[in-house]
């Protein structure tokens, strides 16, 4: 078969399945009923309705403000960050830095239970500081709050794309300036920062992205005070008429893809402009860490506390919510502790299913997903054609859509499309789901591999007279294998972690750990919640450390 | 087998014209050598001829079967065109053995697998590493790795087999036993051979005809010979050998007048007297003498450079300088140089 | 000898008495063959699995051959589910619901089979509507509060007193309320909307609830969570099967079924119309209504049983004993439409938001 045939295929399903859940969501905000029901017409109510509605514009306010405080928090300590773990003597780089990315692992819900249980008005450190000054100086379901600890947790993100400038910097520039009598920190400063800021610009374009995106936190710490970002206003919108209302959803979706669509793009452009400036000159040139002196430790200490309000305290509050049986004022830890929760789940058969699922999704669905990468990778790998830039776009269109959203997007294409429907209950679905969500994202791990293989190693065999699909199965793909195996295991971390895009597919047989975690909490099972919570961070510790081990590079 | 025909090749990268508009021929059993400086478009013609890139004009032919032709329509890909290619880096794929890199051309062709093992081992042998066929790659040295490379290309026995600077990756002690090696074996096997260097001593050793790139198009085509004794033009002049730049005027006629002197040389080209006029004249020609005479200039002697195998003299006037060779030291100070007449080429300058 | 044939006898006996249930048609049997050749049941519940599990197990033990199918989601999930997979043609056999609502409005949509259960004489007039739609619990709707930390004497036994004590505390009670948010939740606005039906001052109770800033949930588990930790004190309107169920894991619960009136939910169940096992669903609707899995619910599921010949800690009875004739359950008829008419649910949701700002 022609390579152009095959090539073509595999685009074109690519397209369809990229295409098909937005086009669907888009026709249903054009509905009077959801699109299934024999009653539905034409009608623009949907929209008026939703634009009337003072919650979503509160709704949309919110979430501009918790997107921007995010990024005003994240981009300056990420930026910082990144300086000093490149550029000084701080104490500690090797093994701060697989640190530093763990927060970008941990499955936001999660980190959102675990705060309520720490730092909640009777968490259990809130009480301990409550008996030792008589108040507790923060309310964990503020606003304030919750902008706080989205801007903290993706610290990491900024973390990473400025880092990586640093690091390409050439060090040459930097030297000359400093022949020329310019101290260290002047260069820093002069030389340094003004090549990163492209990167910057990007890394700051991208939290506020995802601040469209969260999901978990706003759910678990913005209910009590009924706070509402577009994507819960999105979940809380099955019950506003009563009868659950597919058309207003599809308003909303349309409006949320509307804002994060272009800002997937100027992503794109920003990551161009800040790659120019990285000069990937191969033999690691040394450049002369700048001494920080005492203030290194100061340095290590604030980085640690980062580290320990980011991570360990919601981490460690909800693994220690999951061994006790009550919690809050007036109780004695060491009188409820138990390993009641964990047999409880025993007796769920559905958390059962959740957690082989999550495994199977994880580990199996992981490795189709990255074959059906590597499939539209290669196809157009190396391919002269504008076509490419078109494949670019798609692929990046489903990143456009929180995983909330393409969960319910992926419900709707399967009941649409009838020869679907019976898979619409089986694993297949969430596993179709996560793979379009992801696509932008792994489409990008391989590629880069596939890059690394010296154009000249193809040319080689097509010259000998190996046709292009030949080259690329029998000197392409076998090069790479070890980068299948690193995908794999960052596509693996990435579903386990994932929680949003499952949950309007949730249902016997298809539940993963992530959406039982948000239903269970939406019941208030929190015992369950927590034991869960931690069998989910211990899948994706032993993952982590398996990849750390194999010397996966974490940067994606 | 027969000749590799170029004809009026145009080929544009983005808004570059790389080639403008080349024509040439390979013909049998010879070994052509494409010469020039970096950007001269030589690699660019090669990848072109073997498929890896697509001209928008022209024709390339191997007798009278068109590998591409832009007035018909017809472009090859690289897999079909039956030619062999050695990289530079020598691309040998570093997950199979020196066998499986060097059997992979005939696996394509179907060749049955004993077959396959006679062709690959006689081939291995033929370049004197029969004994390594079970290594890889990495474990071989540069020069082991080069003929890996060629011996991959040759064994499914191609009728032209283009090698991208060949010798450039080798020390440069190496490089020297390699070119006699490397012509030896093109030759006994009878191929036709084109190779892109940008080392003019390198396509003198090697090739029977060689062809002079420069900017996307052919400056001189000719034999090493021809193209060093002969050249036609000033940059071939000055891009062959090694050589002295000496600018002046013409003085109709092939002379040449710097300054007060007057000198007499060959008509390279028309140069009106008046004009400026450039003469160009190899280094080992220049001869040191100790007296005056036609074509003689009187030079201080400024420095000199002992290379192991003769001295390198620095001879300077006002702002010219001049280098010459000689086997023995010299005296610093006041010497003659001698431009013999059919030693030196005037040029119009320009 | 004589002990085989002893076995025997009760064996035949005992299959033969759990083939057809005193009381019953003589042709049931029929419907008994017919099932079990259907050899399997699907159903769609809000149930917790858990919960539901000792009546499954018991209806397959009585019924052996027939397999069940149990799916536990939400109440929205089960619509969406319901009506989408009707439109494509196949979906489940029995649907379990307690948004009571939307299960009224697939019933009035025609969706269920029309099936006049055997056990109809034993329900109450309220529990059955058009021999299509069955209330199968009585689960009242209680307070409770953390036990620890409020005072006894401000425990409050109606809502009358609930009122007063926010009126008279409110600071003490600031924020440590917490109710349904009737604009997130299907089953809060039916709540506050019985309450208003019943109790004509129930609009100063809510003012109540805005001036005190009470936090409004969309599941009773976490507002039960949240009242035994004591980041709240009093949880209003929270399903007895709930309390009870959490009661008796934490000790720190305490619960109240209001003196002055108790609203009476009721968890409604019917049988799909295209149903493809539809005697294995009869089956199961006339075992869930009968004497013997009344009494699992009262007992072991503790969701309040319906019937009242009926004894165990979750039953009506237990209620009647706390509550008298103040019990008043929700109508399962056409009266709950009302609920999903937009303009009157707008209209109400928006004198609620103004009551939770105090006004």
């Amino acid at each position: 078969m022609p390579y152009a045939v095959i090539r073509f295929s595999v685009l074109a399903v690519m397209a369809i399945a990229v295409l098909a859940p937005l086009s669907l969501v888009g026709y249903q905000s054009f509905l009077s009923a959801p699109f299934f029901d024999s009653m539905a017409r034409f009608t623009l109510d949907a929209y008026r309705f939703v634009f009337a509605e003072s919650d979503f514009w509160v709704a949309f306010g919110t979430t501009l403000i918790v997107a921007g405080g995010m990024t005003v928090i994240a981009l300056p300590l990420g930026a910082m960050l990144a300086f000093l773990m490149v550029r000084t003597d701080l104490p500690g780089r090797a093994w701060l830095e697989p640190m530093i990315l763990i927060p970008l692992f941990v499955s936001a819900v999660v980190l959102a239970f675990g705060y309520v249980v720490a730092l909640g008005p009777v968490g259990i450190v809130s009480t301990h500081v409550k008996a030792l000054i008589g108040f507790i100086p923060w309310n964990i379901y503020s606003l304030t709050s919750l902008v706080v600890i989205a801007g903290l947790a993706h610290v990491p993100h900024v973390y990473l794309y400025t880092a990586a400038a640093l690091r390409g910097l050439a060090s040459d520039m930097e030297e000359a300036a400093r022949v020329t009598g310019a101290g260290p920190w002047r260069v820093a400063l002069n030389v340094s920062l003004p090549m990163v800021m492209p990167s910057m610009l990007f890394a700051g374009v991208l939290v506020f992205f995802l601040g469209f995106e969260l999901f978990g936190l706003p759910l678990v710490l913005g209910d009590p005070q009924g706070l509402l970002v577009l994507t819960t206003y999105l979940y809380k919108l099955t019950n506003k008429l009563g009868v659950p209302s597919y058309q207003l959803m599809a308003v909303v979706v349309v409006v949320i893809v509307a804002v994060t669509a272009p800002l997937v793009y100027m992503q794109r452009i920003l990551l161009r402009q800040a790659q120019r400036y990285v000069s990937v000159r191969g033999k690691g040139l040394k450049q002369a860490p700048l001494p920080l002196g005492p203030w290194r430790w100061v340095a290590l200490a604030a980085i640690l506390a980062w580290f320990t309000v980011t991570v360990i305290v919601p981490i460690a509050g909800i693994t220690l919510r999951s061994f006790v049986v009550s919690w809050g004022e007036g109780v004695k830890l060491m009188e409820v502790l138990t390993l009641d929760h964990y047999r409880e789940l025993l007796d769920y058969p559905n958390v059962i299913r959740g957690i082989l699922n999550t495994l199977a999704i994880g580990v199996i669905g992981g490795a189709i997903a990255v074959v059906c990468y590597t499939a539209i990778a290669l196809a157009i790998h190396r391919w002269q054609s504008g076509w490419t830039r078109v494949v670019d776009y798609l692929a990046m269109a489903p990143r456009a859509m929180p995983g909330l959203v393409a969960g319910l997007a992926m419900l709707w294409v399967f009941l649409f499309f009838k020869p679907f429907s019976p898979l619409k209950a089986t694993l297949f679905s969430v596993w179709l789901a996560y793979t379009i969500v992801w696509l932008a994202y792994g489409m990008r791990l391989i590629s880069g591999t596939l890059l690394q293989v010296g154009p000249e190693l193809e040319e080689s065999a097509r010259t000998i007279g190996a046709s292009a699909l030949r080259t690329q199965l029998d000197i392409t793909v076998p090069l790479i294998r070890y980068g299948f195996i690193a995908s794999w295991l960052l596509i693996f971390l990435i579903f386990v972690r994932e929680y949003s895009t499952g949950v309007y597919l949730l249902g016997p047989g298809t539940e993963v750990i992530g959406s039982l975690l948000v239903s269970l909490w939406g019941t208030g099972a929190v015992d369950l919640v927590s034991a869960l919570s931690v069998v989910n961070v211990v899948m994706i510790a032993l993952g982590l450390v398996v990849a750390l081990r194999m010397g996966v590079r974490l940067h994606g | 087998m027969a000749d590799l025909t170029v004809h009026s090749l145009g080929l544009r990268l983005g808004d570059n014209e790389i080639l403008r508009g080349v024509s040439m021929s390979v013909p049998r059993g010879k070994v052509v050598a494409f010469l020039g400086p970096s950007g001269s478009g030589k690699t660019t013609l090669l990848r072109a001829i073997a498929g890896l890139e697509t001209p928008h004009t022209g024709s390339i032919k191997i007798g009278d079967r068109a590998l591409f032709d832009a007035s018909r329509g017809i472009n090859l890909p690289a897999e079909q065109r039956g030619l062999g290619l050695v990289f530079q880096s020598y691309a040998l794929w570093p997950h199979r053995t020196v066998f499986d890199n060097v059997a992979y051309g005939l696996k394509l062709r179907k060749v049955s697998g004993d077959e396959r093992k006679r062709r690959v081992e006689a081939a291995l042998t033929h370049i004197g590493l029969g004994h390594l066929a079970a290594r890889y790659p990495h474990q071989l040295s540069g020069g082991q790795q080069q003929r890996v490379a060629l011996a991959r290309a040759l064994v499914y026995e191609p009728p032209v087999i283009l090698l991208d600077e060949p010798l450039s990756n080798l020390d440069a002690k190496l490089r020297e036993e390699a070119r006699a090696w490397l012509r030896q074996l093109i030759v006994s096997l009878d191929l036709s051979a084109l190779c892109v260097t940008h080392d003019q001593v390198e396509a003198m050793a090697i090739a029977d005809k060689i062809v002079l790139l420069n900017g996307g198009v052919i400056e001189q085509e000719g034999t090493p010979t021809e193209l060093y004794s002969q050249p036609r033009t000033l940059f071939a002049a000055e891009f062959m050998g090694s050589n002295n730049r000496l600018a002046g005027e013409s003085a109709g006629g092939g002379k040449l007048r710097i300054g007060n002197d007057v000198l007499e040389g060959v008509a390279r080209g028309d140069a009106p007297s008046g004009a400026p006029a450039v003469g160009v004249i190899r280094l080992e020609r220049v001869k040191v003498v100790d007296a005056p005479g036609p074509n003689r200039i009187r030079m201080e002697l400024k420095t000199q450079m002992y290379l192991g195998e003769r001295f390198e003299l620095v001879f300077a006037l006002d702002k010219m300088l001049i280098r010459a060779y000689a086997d023995e030291e010299r005296a610093l100070g006041s010497h003659y140089v001698e431009f013999p007449k059919d030693a030196l080429w005037v040029f119009p300058q320009g | 000898m004589r002990f085989l044939t002893l076995a025997a006898a009760l064996l035949f006996s005992f299959s033969a008495a759990a083939q057809t249930p005193a009381g019953y048609p003589a042709d049931y049997g029929k419907t008994v063959d017919a099932a079990k050749k259907e050899g399997k049941l699907v159903i769609y519940a809000t149930t917790d699995a858990v919960a539901a599990n000792p009546l499954v197990k018991d209806f397959e033990s009585l019924y052996p051959g027939i397999s069940v199918e149990y799916s536990d989601l939400n109440s929205t999930e089960v619509y969406n589910r319901f009506i989408s997979e009707s439109a494509a043609g196949s979906t489940a056999d029995f649907i379990w619901s307690s948004a009571m609502d939307l299960q009224v409005k697939l019933v009035a949509e025609g969706k269920a089979l029309a099936y006049a259960s055997p056990e109809i004489p034993n329900l109450p007039k309220w529990a059955v509507w058009k021999n299509e739609a069955y209330g199968t619990t009585n689960e009242p709707i209680a307070f409770v509060y953390n036990k620890r930390i409020v005072p006894a004497g401000d425990v409050p036994q109606t809502h009358a007193a609930l009122e007063k004590l926010l009126a008279a505390k409110p600071d003490f009670y600031k924020g440590k309320v917490t109710a349904y948010d009737p604009e997130r939740s299907g089953v809060g606005y039916l709540f506050v909307n019985e309450d208003v039906k019943n109790w004509p001052d129930a609009w100063n109770l809510f003012r109540e609830f805005g001036k005190t800033g009470a936090r409004l949930y969309t599941s009773a588990g976490a507002m039960m969570e949240r009242v035994g930790s004591g980041e709240h004190l009093i949880g209003y309107g929270i399903f007895g099967s709930y309390a009870i169920a959490r009661a008796k894991k934490d000790p720190g619960i305490g619960i109240v079924l209001p003196k002055d009136f108790t609203l009476i939910t009721s968890r409604v169940a019917f049988i799909s119309k295209q149903a493809q096992h539809p005697n294995a669903a009869k089956l199961f609707l006339d075992y869930m209504l009968s004497k013997r899995g009344q009494t699992i619910i009262a007992n072991q599921a503790l969701l309040y049983s319906l019937r009242d010949d009926v004894e165990g800690p979750a039953s009506a009875k237990a209620v009647r004993d706390e509550v008298g004739d103040k019990a008043r359950p929700v109508e399962i008829g056409p009266g709950l439409l009302e609920n999903l008419d937009q303009m009157k649910r707008l209209a109400f949701l928006k004198k609620w938001q103004a009551a939770m700002k105090g006004q």
